[in-house]
Order: C-alpha cells, then structure tokens, then sequence
C-alpha cells in the first residue's frame, strides 16, 4: 500500500539529512538515472548489488551504450574501483528518511560502502512509519542462527569531527541518492 | 599517552594551562551553548523524561542479570559461528586480541571507534607486540597521529583547530592544505585510509549494544569508517563491555531514540548497523570471516551488583553530561576525565583506571545538576560524584583535615552556631564602612579574590526572632521557616523580607530553634554519615512545630531537603518514619507565593522597573520550579527581563568556590557578562548563595546593577 503521507515525510526526513530524492515509476528508471549521475560526475563505473540477471543484463547495456563499465561480481577485487552503486533497499522508515537494507551479502556491502555515490531504490509501498514497526521483520531476521549483516542507512557518511562542522563524505559514499518508486496505480 | 594529574597541587597546574588556550576556551564556549539552545527542537515530540525512566528501568533490569544475557548472546552468537571470549580485566583483553591476530598470521589492523579499547589501552599493546595500528574514524585518527587521548567520547578532537589538523594533515600528506577548507581535510582521510582498509587482515570495533536475544551486535555510527573495518579484512574482533549487553532489539531500539539526539542532535545517525556470526567474506580463505567477540569485565560485574554504583553503568556514552558542563566547557575533556570524560567520567575513572587517576579530577564538580538533566538514562551523576570521591577516600584511608573538622563541627549545632558569630568579631578589621569584605586578609591567595565577600551578620536571624515573630490567631497554614544558614546568619533582611510579604495573609509562621544547617555541605564535602546526623535533627526540629508546610529561601537547602534526605535514608533500615511527610512539605519561596498564597498584583505598587533573573541550579533542576519566579517578578509589578543562560550556574557551588576559584570565577564571569547585557538595574534570584557570589562579583567589578534575593524586591512594593 502507499501512502502519500509517509512517502511525503520520507522524503522530507531523508532532504533533512542531504539525500537526495527523486520519484521514478520503473526500475529501469533508475537505470537512467544511475548512468547520468555517473556521467555527471565523471565516474566511469557502476556496480549493481541485489538486482535479477535481466535487469541486470539490461543496465549493462545501458552503461556500455553510455561508455560505463558495469562491474563484474565478486566485487572485492575491484573494491577500488566503484564510482556509482545501485541498489534495491528493503524497506524506508518515513520517520528518519531511513532506509533498510540487508547487507549480509558481501557485494552489497562493498557497493554501498566503498561508492563514490550510492542510488538505492525504495518501493513505496515498503515505506513504514518508524523503525519500531519494523520490529517483527528485523527480529526474524537477526534471530535466524545464521550470520546477518543489516543496515539502517539514512543520508550519506558524515562527520563533524574538525571544529564541529559538518563534512558530509568521509569513509562511506559521498551523495546518497533515493529513488522512491511508486508502483503505477491505475 | 594520557597522563591525568594524580594530586590536587599539578592538577591546578594543568587547569591553569586549560583555561589560558583561548581556541578550546572559545570552541567549548560555543558549543555548549549550541548544544543547550539546539536541544528542544532535537527532542520537539518526544516525551524525554518518560523515556529515559523507560530506558533506566530496562538497564537496571539488564544489570541485575548479566551473565545471564551474556549466556544467551554466546548461544546465539555461537550458533551463527562467532567466537565469544571473556576477559576480565583490560590486560586480558589485550591479551586476548593479541592473540587472535598472532594465531591468524595478522601484520595490519585498522581500527573503528571504541572506548572500550580506549579503556584498556588496546592500540599501545598491539603496537608493543609489532602490529600496525590504525585509527579509521576521523577524530580518533587525529589524536592517534597526535599521540593523545580523546578530549570527548563522541568527538575525540574537539579540543583541536582546524589549524593545528591542518599542519598535522600536511605531515601525513607532505602536500601544502588550506586549513579553512574543512571539508577538503576530511577527504584526506578518505583518501589516506582507503588503502589501509583494503591492506588490513584485521579489523577492531567496540559495539553499542550486545543483543541476547539474537546474538547481534549493533552499533551506532556516522563516518561509515566501521562498515569498512568490520566489512574488509577476513578478521574481525569486537571489544564489547558487559554492559552494553541488553535483552532484545525493543530495548535497542528505545535507546537509538535517545543516543544520537543527545550525542549529535541528530533523530538518527548516518549508520545503524547489526552485525552477527560469520559473515561472507571474500579475503577470508574459508569465505568466512573469522569473527570474534571479546566481552571485557574490568570491574563492570562487581560495579553490576553495587546498590548505589550499579546506576554508573547504565551510561550509553552520549557525550552529553560533558556537553552540558560548565567546567567541561572552561577545561576541557583532558583536564575533565582520564579516558572517560565529562561527569561520568570523574566516576567510572576511579573503578576502570584506579584511585590515583580520579583522586584529584573527581573533586572537581560544582553540583549544578546540568549534566543529570540532559542524561538519557537517568544517571544521578553529581550525586554519585560525591559517592566515588568518598570511595576514593576510603580507599586512601584518608580524611583530609577539612573533612574532619566539618565533620566535627556541624554534628553540633551549638558549637557549628558559636563558631558562626565567632566570625562576626573575626572578620571586622578586614571590612570597611560598606558590608562588604573587598581586600582578603593576606592569608588567601589571590585567585581568591575574584568576589566581594559579605559579612557575617551581627544578629543573625535566629537571635531577632522574639522581636520578629506575630500572632496568628486563625491561621490559613502554619509554615515552618527553614532558614539556612547563609539566611541565619549572613543575610537575616532576605528572612525579614519573607514575614513582611506574609503579614495579612493570615499565615503562621514558625522558627524552631533547633534547625541547623541543611547538610549538603557535608554531602558536598562525601561526609554522608555527617549529612544524614544534621538531617535526623532537622526533622526532630521540625516536627517540633505542626506546620502544614516547610518553605525555604534557599533553593540548595530546598532541594537538598526534598531530594538528597529521602536518597541518603534509601534502604536504610534506621529512616526515619516521618521523612516523606517531612519532605513532602518543602515549598520554596516563589512557588508557595504564586501556587498557594496566589497573590495578585493589587499587593504590590507597579513600579515597572527592570529585572534580570538568575535561575539557581537546584531550583531549576533540583526542584525542578522555572515558571513561578519569573511570574512572581511580573505579578509584583516589575518588568521580568529575560537574560542569556539564565539556568547556567553562577559558579558558587558552596566550598566549590573555595576549592575551585579559577573556574568559579570565569564561570561568575560569563554570568555577570550576559546580565550586563541587558538593560535592568536588579538582578533577583531565589538562593543566598547565589546572591553571595553574584553580588561578590558585581560589587568587585563595580558593576550597576543590583542583586538581591527575590524577596526582597517583593517586599519593597508590597502596598
């Protein structure tokens, strides 16, 4: 279900903290406008963690046609090399502007951390009011005996540890980019 | 490496160095007052004071069944391939961790923020045994190239500029920096560390929280730094403090509400992570990161069990009670703590680093109350300052001759009040014509002589009551004056102003005789046995008269009467059985005036003057009465004009200004500064002790402006 309201406050909450944000109706969107924010800023590669291999094949089109290098899985190896990082997120919390994302898979870590500049797309309906109504999905989560890395990530790395002012990029990614996807209603 | 003053003498050496740095004198000014303006809108819509008794009560919960929780984490953790240790002080742990990276053939380690490993002095051990060490988050990685020890527990290098980091920051880079461009020194550590990310075969963090239930970590962070140390080498090693152990994600999601506001001002930070077991790991050659948890002791156990120091380990490591401080703010967190800093600090260094490191830095609290009304968990810090300098004490098996003789004297309310009119004939040759003392005889030094000083009265105001006393024949309430002593026999026209405003309105008014002083000197000076005596005497004394209400001019006295009575007496077996009721009757002078006389403004002649207000510490926060005073300047026909800080100590602190004239007197300063500011003429205030040291420093800087006891402005324009 979406709700105006909540993907209002997500919105707002996730600006506060200097996301940015956009609206796109498709995942390919996002594709686009992963490629022009690389272009924009220079980058010449992009890494996509989480997507299904046709979406993934089709980014890799669209980064060749833009003369991007869509990075090869395992990451690691190339740890050094990534400009952009595309992701789905599992779920936002309108309340904070946070997204959620499971990163127990070691590509998504890597892409969401050592980026330049991170593109998550959130699915409006997986917005939620605050973090306690997550409570009962993230505790299944972490109680399965199984090993979890899960993360709550609202704007982009900061710090304000010289004289108190605020430097936003300083070991994470350097922009956080939300794309919040409302799903075609008609 | 840190070194903390272990005596008094070299401890005010060091102060004095601190109080010359202008930059940290300056930065801290401004933040803590950032800090305390930003603080409603950081909290705008939640209920801070419900959730922190909320989030107490799950802590102390927690406390009382840790190896309980930590049984259920290591299942759990153990389940999901962790190796969970246990170290029980700080050399094992070091110890410990050595040897994890010996066993995995580790040569570089890099590091996220922990004060745990602070705490044991981890990156000293690491390095004698030959591995590189390197500090990740920015502020850490500053002082680590400095060789210092953080100066805050959220923000390590606030006691630098960006200057000094810039010369530092060109060292390291051996390129020429603009050091007004901050943002372009933080990229410098991204770009110097990112390679010692990926060289690193281990990484270290600390953890915010140890999870039961499931057996995660989480951890609480905003520079992304420790998502690449727990992420990149194939070894991670977590240093985690019993106490950070909880039962379930609920409780950690209670704190996350509190933590980040009250350490950043932020609703949340950048980061939230929860991290469990044997994550992938591509470097690792199982594709399994080795993942170990070392649980580290050091006394928290112990500390777990203790009826009254068990509260020191609900802290979360906010940062805040040093943010809130006034001293914190003249000195700074090198001259405020050993490794922690700030209040808590001055009480967990004496159970983590020993009484040689706290004997001298624990003395120096004023007990204003500011830091345990922004802590998150309900921490009564200045309370338990006074607890651990009597533990230190203890463990010195020493009373220092002050102690002795206080202790000695205020047990005995005839010679404690001989000794007091003694002083009136002693001080007479240093006074002039004016009823102040503005030259110290010769035996004071001259920090000392910052504040005016007032005479002792030559009647104090027990020996006028006679002549002062009416006959109420059909009362509306009988009150019982409890004076103190500063009342009694410094400022006994501040008591007589109180009976004038009173007369028809139909109350009668009591003095039993056998009140003495209230005893928070002695709690101030750790001399609990000697506070608790003059206490059950108190209420002896009071109980002598049938009153329906205790009211007091002094809002130390008032707050000590109503909180610190019931807390000393609390488990004991010997309390006595009229002190709720006894304490339940303290009123202070503004709200008994406003809340149960309800006088109006027909009372008094408007005169519309201005008046400045200083809100006393344990009126604010220790009675928790704001609005009442500032109405009753109003209602009384005067023109209330707000001033900055008005809830910001005056530095009096009782023997605080004694033992601490330095910082008494710059916080004095900052006081008188912000009143002359505005443009009244009186300054009022609901505390003697206030009005001793605000008079005292307006009257030596021959200042205009007037500073009285509240009452007394209301009496004068009473009709």
């Amino acid at each position: 279900m979406q709700n105006p309201d909540l993907i209002k406050r997500m919105q707002e909450k996730a600006e506060a903290v200097q996301a940015i944000v956009s609206k796109i109706i498709r995942l390919k969107d996002a594709f686009q406008y992963t490629v022009d924010v690389t272009k924009k800023q220079g980058g010449q590669t992009v890494v996509a963690a989480g997507l299904e291999a046709e979406d993934q094949a089709l980014l890799k089109k669209q980064c060749e046609t833009a003369n991007l290098t869509l990075l090869d899985f395992p990451l690691r190896p190339q740890a050094d090399k990534i400009h952009t990082a595309l992701t789905p997120v599992d779920w936002g919390i309108a309340e904070t502007g946070t997204l959620v994302l499971d990163s127990t898979s070691e590509d998504i870590r890597i892409a969401t951390m050592l980026a330049e500049t991170h593109v998550a797309v959130l699915p409006a309906s997986k917005i939620k009011p605050d973090s306690m109504s997550l409570e009962n999905e993230l505790n299944a989560a972490l109680k399965r005996d199984a090993p979890i890395y899960y993360a709550f990530i609202t704007g982009a790395s900061r710090t304000a540890d010289i004289e108190r002012v605020l430097a936003v990029g300083v070991h994470g990614p350097k922009e956080l980019h939300i794309l919040i996807m409302e799903e075609n209603n008609a | 490496m840190i070194k903390t003053a272990q005596d008094i003498k070299s401890y005010k050496e060091k102060l004095k160095e601190a109080l010359e740095d202008k930059f940290l004198r300056k930065a801290l000014d401004t933040f803590n007052t950032v800090y305390r303006e930003n603080r409603p809108t950081v909290y705008q819509g939640i209920d801070f004071e419900g959730i922190k008794e909320e989030i107490a009560a799950g802590k102390d919960a927690a406390l009382s069944r840790l190896t309980e929780l930590f049984e259920e984490f290591k299942t759990k953790a153990e389940a999901a391939g962790a190796k969970v240790h246990v170290a029980k002080d700080a050399h094992e742990a070091n110890e410990i961790i050595a040897a994890i990276a010996k066993e995995n053939n580790v040569k570089k380690i890099i590091k996220s923020k922990s004060m745990t490993a602070e705490e044991t002095f981890l990156n000293n051990h690491l390095e004698k045994k030959g591995f590189i060490v390197t500090e990740t988050d920015l502020g850490e990685w500053i002082i680590q190239l400095r060789h210092e020890g953080p100066s805050h527990m959220v923000m390590p290098a606030i006691h630098l500029s960006r200057y000094q980091v810039g010369d530092l920051f060109e060292g390291v880079t051996q390129q020429k920096l603009d050091p007004e461009n901050i943002d372009k020194l933080v990229k410098v550590a991204r770009q110097v560390l990112r390679p010692a990310y990926l060289e690193a075969d281990m990484g270290i963090s600390g953890a915010n929280f140890a999870i039961a239930e499931s057996g995660a970590l989480g951890l609480v962070t905003n520079e992304g730094n420790m998502r690449l140390v727990t992420t990149l080498p194939r070894v991670h090693v977590a240093l985690v403090g019993y106490d950070k152990l909880i039962p379930d994600l609920k409780s950690m999601f209670k704190i996350l509400k509190v933590l980040p506001r009250n350490a950043t001002g932020q609703a949340i930070t950048s980061y939230v992570t929860w991290i469990k077991g044997a994550t992938e790991c591509g470097s690792s050659p199982t594709d399994r990161k080795e993942m170990h948890i070392v649980f580290l002791d050091n006394g928290r156990l112990d500390l777990a069990k203790d009826p009254v120091f068990s509260e020191a380990l609900r802290c979360i490591r906010c940062g805040a009670c040093a943010n809130v401080c006034p001293i914190y703010s003249k000195v700074g967190g090198h001259k405020y703590g050993h490794v922690y800093i700030g209040a808590i600090g001055l009480i967990l260094t004496l159970f983590y680093h020993g009484k040689e490191n706290d004997r001298a830095i624990v003395r120096n609290c004023i007990n204003c109350q500011a830091c345990s009304s922004v802590c998150p968990v309900d921490i009564d810090l200045p309370y338990l300052i006074k607890k651990t300098y009597r533990a230190v004490l203890d463990q010195e098996g020493k009373t220092p001759a002050k102690n002795f003789l206080l202790s000695k004297v205020m047990k005995n309310r005839r010679l404690f009040h001989f000794i007091l009119r003694r002083a009136y004939l002693a001080q007479k040759p240093f006074a002039g014509k004016e009823p102040m003392i503005r030259h110290l005889p010769l035996f004071f030094e001259k920090e000392h002589g910052y504040r005016s000083l007032p005479l002792i009265a030559k009647i104090p105001f027990r020996d006028q009551w006679r002549q002062l006393r009416t006959e109420v024949v059909h009362p509306k309430y009988t009150i019982a004056l409890f004076c103190g002593c500063a009342i009694d026999f410094i400022y006994p026209e501040q008591g007589k102003a109180l009976l004038d405003i009173l007369k028809g309105h139909d109350i009668r008014v009591e003095f039993p005789m056998d009140q003495t002083c209230c005893g928070l000197p002695a709690l101030m000076a750790s001399e609990e046995e000697t506070a608790k005596e003059v206490a059950i005497q108190n209420l002896k004394a009071m109980d002598s008269v049938n009153c329906d209400y205790i009211l007091t001019l002094c809002a130390s006295c008032g707050s000590h009467l109503k909180h610190n009575y019931l807390k000393m007496f609390k488990d004991d077996p010997d309390a006595p059985a009229n002190l709720k009721a006894f304490t339940d009757k303290i009123v202070d002078f503004s709200s008994f005036l406003t809340n149960v006389l309800r006088v109006s403004s027909e009372e008094y002649e408007k005169t519309g003057e201005k008046v400045a207000y200083h809100s006393p510490c344990h009126l604010c926060r220790g009675l928790g009465v704001t609005d009442e005073p500032r109405k009753l300047i109003e209602i009384a026909g005067y023109e209330y004009v707000p001033s900055k800080d008005e809830d910001v100590c005056c530095g009096f602190g009782g023997s605080y200004s004694v033992d601490f004239p330095e910082i008494s007197s710059e916080i004095l300063k900052k006081k008188l500064d912000n009143v002359e500011k505005t443009d009244a003429r009186i300054l009022v205030t609901d505390c003697p002790g206030c009005v001793l040291q605000i008079r005292g420093g307006m009257d030596k800087r021959c200042g205009k402006i007037q500073v009285k006891h509240i009452a007394e402005i209301i009496s004068e324009v009473k009709k």
